[in-house]
């Protein structure tokens, strides 16, 4: 097995910024490419939902940091507290939105035609 | 968000009242000694303050450690002759900590620090509460 260390997760966190960066990226484009058709630039759900990622992964990014620099004895205790619990709060709001948007895209599934 | 920023400025709060129990455990550890040699002085209280500082990013105050300083009180004296560090007269000079006001401000920092983990206690009970609407 491979070795699962705290800097990959990091690692892993900063992949996922970028990831998160490419689709907004990709989201300003096509809605510029949409041109002034596109009224409500910036105000889509993809940009929405891909800022609020983007958000969480940035705070579980930090959170990891700095668990991995009290490991080596150069944070406080007290900043990976508040890094982890901001992390916390972050994931938790992105999954309870995803949840509420799939329930809705759901019932739309559901619906009889 | 502002209860984000609460627990911010809490944990300000709790690594102010580190530092100071960090003073406090000092000044206990060297309660007792004394100059090491002939004429020099014995360890000298150290003191702590703290002050607000506004945070420019979320525009909120926190807590600093302001400066630590020494307690300027006169040393301990103690008369035993038979002590190698007494002097011509047989004094020896004790530092002048006092473990009951040591005492009084450990116990004061660890409710600090248990009031500063309340309130994130209930920051973060609070922005779970309003999370879980969304459920």
């Amino acid at each position: 097995m491979s070795d699962v260390s705290f800097s990959r997760a990091a690692g892993a966190y900063n992949d996922a910024l970028k990831a998160a960066n490419n689709i907004l990226a990709r989201i300003e484009a096509t809605s510029s490419e949409a041109g002034a058709t596109q009224a409500a630039k910036g105000s889509s759900f993809l940009d929405m939902v891909g800022s609020a990622l983007k958000d969480s992964a940035a705070m579980g990014y930090k959170s990891e940091t700095m668990a991995t620099k009290a490991l080596s004895g150069k944070a406080d205790l007290t900043d990976v507290v508040t890094a982890v619990s901001d992390a916390e709060t972050a994931l938790n709001t992105v999954v309870a939105i995803r949840d509420r948007v799939i329930s809705a895209y759901q019932d739309i599934i559901k619906m009889p035609i | 968000m502002d209860l984000i920023d609460t627990i911010h400025i809490s944990s300000s709060g709790m690594k102010a009242q580190q530092d100071r129990l960090k003073i406090v455990s000092q000044n206990i550890a060297n309660a007792e000694s004394v100059g090491t040699r002939d004429g020099a002085q014995p360890y000298r209280r150290q003191t702590i303050s703290f002050k607000n500082v506004m945070d420019q990013e979320t525009k909120t105050s926190l807590v600093k450690t302001n400066k630590v300083s020494t307690d300027k009180s006169q040393f301990v004296k103690k008369y035993e002759p038979n002590n190698p560090q007494s002097d011509a007269e047989g004094y020896v000079m004790y530092p002048n900590v006092n473990p009951i006001s040591e005492m009084m401000d450990m116990r004061e920092a660890r409710r600090s620090y248990e009031a500063n983990l309340a309130v994130i206690e209930s920051s973060k009970a609070m922005l779970g509460q309003t999370i879980n609407l969304l459920k």
